[in-house]
């Protein structure tokens, strides 16, 4: 895992390497008790993570990397750390799964859950990444909606477009997602297992 | 695909999404006739679109849950850490898991803790093994303790610790119904722990019910320092930047920590006031924010929860034991409010600044002594401390102990940090007054009698103040407040140069129109007052008058207090006509305003003695009157303030001739002012003093004598010898010596008399005209007419202008003046000053008085010796 985001395409540098490293921890442990709130049935787990966003950048913003960044701006990296964080976990359990770890204690093996839902992961990471190269601005979207949580209002101000053509952004990107998803998973499956 | 194609596919998309299934293939037909697969490729889209995505669709919760395995089927690569080998999942959180381990030697067992997915980021393993070093340092009975640490082969961390098996500590408290008193000392030990981590530079920062484990025999243990922090320095704040980014448990959280500001030591005190609040009220003091709150919680308002006592009254956890003194009774709710209410301030400026502090208040409200937090009002600490020492406490002692726990409070809290609520000057208001109060005696029947070592202790203070350069406006609160306090004492020059100093400091903080200034100038002018310089007081009180209806609305007590000190500085300048008004409009004020009875009692007796020194006696007995029934309700029969109206009273039935009464009535007020200020003391000194003058008028010298020499050596010593008050005294040994026809020792008296009113007031005012018409008395002791004449003439202008021609000194004066001008043979105007100064006091005094005797029989000799034989019969 990198310690840095990939923070290319934002052109701008927010290099804060400590504060970087706040957001992935603080990520991290908000996708954990997301993930415990899932398996608890618990129904605050469907909202998005909104808070922790909003939470990280009140505490971030007095970093002085950090404090260049806009608030929306921010959010986006909020976003990008979400969707790196989970990517990573869902590798890392793919691989699991593959035999790539050296499990030799678990308290109930019946509790493993099949790992569907990292290639599934997987496979929209690869599929926001094809929409990235044809209209960035799509990947963008669906990064902020669906891992960050912001709002149409809120992704409508960051790229300055109409909140119905946000929606319009989104409906059609969902839908090329879901076929470029089915198209090419069983490949990446073939390629991650060689 | 290019970005132009799925432009194109998706302008077909949007145009049929929304269309009947049949019509879509026919319309992206017809659309596109010259690439068929454009059709293709738009209908994919539209099927997608009705089938959904199930990953976007789920939302990235239930994605983080099929990711992250829970943590008992979490693989680990070993069953061994150290001696202990794992046996189950105890508990998971953010940052690890924690399984509950056993030695396999001794059986003992022992949490183990893991971090998990230590690949994440540097910060998570550096946190975790900041947590490990934490529990290291800290070795505490009431502190979970660390055993063994290491690292996995594969870089995972862990480390051991000690096991609690117990439960959390509101759970605990619910489960075995502990009583309040109990559940404080639960608590205490929890602050106790705390204290321990803070004195080793650590911040708990996670502070919650969850984290504080009960066992079953009722010890406390403090666990999960995962988010502590290790302070840099020991001024308790650690830098924000480094704020973990671990969610807080929000129910919890200080303000400044949600909002991300500087975190410190006060932030666990923060912590620990919502714990004591929910162990209270089995409430937390806030509804917890709801999580998709968008981070709006994060700016709440500084708002204060509803009081404990009103909720716990709602809840009713706390068990309804049958034991005494179990049930908190409505004080010491108060005492709890205060106490919790100050842990959990919003503002970390207002808080306990320490633990310390806190575990303090704990413990004087375990034993029943008065809170340092409490914002208090002078009745409350003295309830507080006259319960604890019901049985009779050396009477001097009393004010002294008093002073040295007033002096500490003030200096250990200002010493203490550049904090908190002391700095308001409401709150400083409160602790003045309670000071003053010490020496006004309060519910003690005696009073500081030692004031040396009062002086002494209050010096002490001073010096502490000095010393808080840096905290300007605290130091001047203080200057004015141990000021006020020496003036009381009667220590006027201290009084002067604090008081002079506080207003100096004042000016300079805040600007010239501020209420602190008003508030300082009317101190001064007071001071003033006390120093017998009217002008300078006048000048002060005006001043601060006027700056104080400026900046305050016109019923604020800060106004009603000018106002008063105005009335009174008018009163003393002998201008009733002006004063009366304004002490009566401080009456009204404090009627109508929310005051205690006494400061009602107070204003009171104020509007008497200018309606005394006015010469309307009854409209003056019956506010005394009034104001002694208060007083006697409020403070029993043996208060210095019940002695003050008594002496008032007497004066004014010594005024109207009515001298066993005021005799009667010095002689009870003596009695308590010689126990509870001692017999040095000033007050002491003026009872003395009227006693002597009623007894000079039944004829008993000697006595008299006596209890003025002692009045005098008092007064001289407190007042300096140019004071209204040594005049007096001085006035009262002229007029037996008088009486005894000591003429030679009397001219001396009354013209020091003379000479230290003039330096004070000028030539008019009417203790001119009294002691003018004394010293003519002299003359006319010796026969020297012509001289005692003159005199007597310009007491009578004097008095006139000054009190009015209808007053009871215009009328002796006039018929004194009379007598001169019988003895000079002049007896038509002798019958005129003599008949006018007759007509005068039978309106107004018991016909009993020397005075009334004496005019009716110059009357008759003036007019016999006219040939009016008929007008003289009248009068024998």
């Amino acid at each position: 895992m990198p310690h840095g985001l990939d923070l290319s395409d934002f052109g701008t540098t927010f290099d804060d390497t400590r504060a970087l490293d706040e957001l992935f921890s603080a990520t991290y442990e908000e996708l954990r008790r997301l993930a415990a709130a899932v398996r608890r049935g618990d129904p605050s787990a469907t909202l998005s993570p909104t808070a922790l966003v909003n939470e990280a950048w009140l505490k971030l913003r007095e970093s002085p990397r950090v404090a260049s960044a806009t608030p929306v701006h921010f959010k986006r990296i909020a976003a990008r750390a979400m969707r790196q964080v989970l990517i990573e976990a869902a590798r890392r359990r793919h691989a699991d799964k593959r035999g790539g770890g050296a499990a030799v204690v678990t308290f109930d093996e019946s509790l493993h859950e099949p790992a569907s839902g990292a290639d599934d992961l997987l496979a929209l990471d690869d599929a926001l990444d094809a929409l990235a190269r044809i209209q960035p601005r799509q990947a963008t979207l669906v990064e902020s909606r669906f891992f960050a949580g912001l709002e149409v209002g809120e992704i409508a101000a960051l790229l300055q477009v109409s909140e119905s053509t946000v929606l319009r952004d989104w409906r059609a990107a969902r839908a090329w997602l879901a076929n470029e998803m089915r198209e090419h998973a069983p490949r990446r499956r073939e390629s991650s297992g060689a | 695909m290019d970005a132009i194609r799925w432009e194109r596919v998706q302008r077909l998309f949007h145009a049929v999404a929304d269309l009947p299934h049949d019509e879509q293939s026919e319309f992206l037909a017809a659309e596109c006739l010259d690439d068929p697969s454009l059709a293709a490729d738009a209908l994919a889209l539209v099927v997608a679109d009705a089938r959904g995505n199930p990953v976007i669709d789920d939302g990235v919760a239930r994605a983080a849950g099929r990711v992250f395995a829970r943590a008992d089927a979490q693989p680990l690569p070993t069953e061994r850490f150290g001696q202990y080998r794992i046996t189950r999942v105890l508990g998971e959180g953010g940052m690890g898991v924690v399984y509950l381990g056993q030695r396999d030697d001794l059986g003992s067992l022992a949490a183990v803790k893991i971090l998990r997915d230590a690949w994440l980021s540097p910060a998570r393993r550096e946190r975790f093994a900041s947590e490990q070093r934490t529990l290291a340092q800290l070795n505490h009975p009431l502190i979970a303790q660390l055993y063994d640490a290491n690292t996995l082969p594969d870089g995972t961390p862990w480390f051991v610790m000690e096991y609690v098996e117990g439960i959390p500590l509101t759970d605990y408290c619910a489960a075995h119904s502990t009583s309040l008193p109990g559940r404080l000392r639960l608590f205490r030990d929890v602050c106790v722990a705390v204290q321990h981590a803070h004195r080793q530079l650590v911040i708990h920062r996670d502070l919650k019910p969850s984290n504080i484990l009960v066992r079953s025999d009722g010890t406390v243990k403090l666990l999960d320092f995962g988010i502590a922090k290790q302070l840099e320095s020991v001024d308790g704040v650690a830098d924000q930047t480094r704020t973990g980014m671990r969610l807080m448990t929000p129910a919890y959280a200080a303000p400044e920590q949600v909002r991300g500001g500087r975190v410190g030591t006060y932030t666990d005190v923060y912590a620990l006031g919502v714990i004591l609040y929910e162990l209270m009220t089995g409430r937390l003091p806030f509804a917890v924010p709801n999580e998709s709150s968008d981070g709006a919680d994060a700016l709440r308002p500084a708002r204060e929860p509803p009081r404990p006592s009103v909720v716990a009254r709602e809840t009713k956890v706390l068990p309804n034991a049958a034991i005494p003194g179990s049930t908190p009774s409505k004080s010491e709710w108060a005492d709890l409010d205060v106490l919790c209410l100050t842990a959990m301030h919003q503002d970390p400026q207002r808080r306990y600044s320490t633990v310390d502090a806190l575990i303090r208040d704990v413990d004087h409200y375990l034993s029943g002594e008065p809170l340092e937090a409490r914002p208090d009002s002078a009745r409350y600490r003295l309830g507080k401390f006259v319960r604890r020492n019901r049985e009779a406490v050396v009477a001097a002692s009393v004010g002294a102990i008093l002073i040295v726990a007033v002096v500490a409070f003030y200096t250990a809290r200002l010493a203490g940090a550049r904090n908190d609520a002391l700095s308001e000057a409401a709150r400083v208001e409160r602790i003045q007054r309670f000071t003053l109060g010490l020496f006004e005696g309060q519910d003690k029947d005696a009073g500081p009698a030692d004031t040396m070592r009062v002086v002494a202790l209050v010096d002490r203070g001073v010096d502490n103040a000095r010393s808080l350069d840096a905290e300007p406006a605290v130091q001047a609160d203080l200057y004015l407040t141990l000021g006020g306090i020496y003036q009381k004492l009667g220590r006027l020059d201290r009084a002067d140069s604090l008081t002079r100093l506080a207003l100096e400091r004042r000016r300079a903080l805040f600007g010239p129109s501020r209420p602190e200034v008003a508030e300082a100038l009317v101190a001064l002018g007071s001071v003033r007052i006390d120093q017998a310089k009217l002008d300078e007081a006048e000048g002060l009180i005006r001043q601060g008058l006027s700056v104080a209806r400026q900046t305050l609305p016109s019923t604020d007590p800060g106004v009603v207090k000018a106002t008063a000190a105005l009335g009174r500085v008018l009163q003393e300048r002998g201008d009733y006509a002006q004063a009366i008004p304004l002490l009566d409009d401080v009456v009204r004020l404090n009627e109508a305003g929310h005051v205690p009875p006494t400061e009602i009692g107070a204003s009171l007796s104020a509007l008497a003695d200018a309606h005394y020194y006015a010469g309307h006696y009854p409209a003056s007995d019956s506010l005394n009157t009034r104001a002694l029934s208060i007083y006697r309700a409020a403070y029993g029969d043996r208060h210095p303030l019940v002695a003050h109206v008594l002496m008032n009273l007497s004066a004014s039935q010594f005024d109207r001739g009515n001298y066993p009464q005021a005799e009667q009535l010095a002689r009870q007020a003596l009695v308590i002012n010689t126990a509870f200020y001692g017999a040095a003391h000033f007050t002491t000194a003026q009872n003395l003093t009227m006693l002597a003058r009623a007894l000079v008028f039944e004829n008993r010298f000697d006595e008299a004598t006596g209890l003025l020499h002692q009045a005098l050596a008092i007064r001289e010593r407190v007042y300096g010898p140019v004071n209204p008050n040594v005049a007096s005294t001085v006035n009262e040994l002229g007029n037996i010596a008088y009486q005894r026809d000591h003429y030679d020792e009397a001219e001396r008296d009354f013209r020091r008399m003379l000479d230290i009113y003039r330096a004070i007031y000028g030539e008019k005012h009417y203790l001119i005209g009294v002691a003018t018409s004394n010293l003519a008395s002299t003359y006319l002791g010796r026969k020297d007419y012509p001289r005692a004449e003159q005199a007597f003439r310009d007491a009578v202008r004097v008095l006139s202008a000054t009190q009015g021609p209808e007053h009871l000194n215009t009328a002796i004066a006039r018929i004194k003046l009379g007598r001169t001008l019988l003895r000079e043979r002049k007896f038509a105007a002798a019958r005129d000053e003599t008949l006018a100064g007759y007509q005068i006091l039978v309106k107004q005094a018991n016909p009993s008085i020397s005075f009334i005797t004496a005019a009716k029989k110059d009357l008759v000799a003036e007019y016999d010796t006219l040939g009016l034989a008929a007008e003289a019969r009248k009068y024998r």
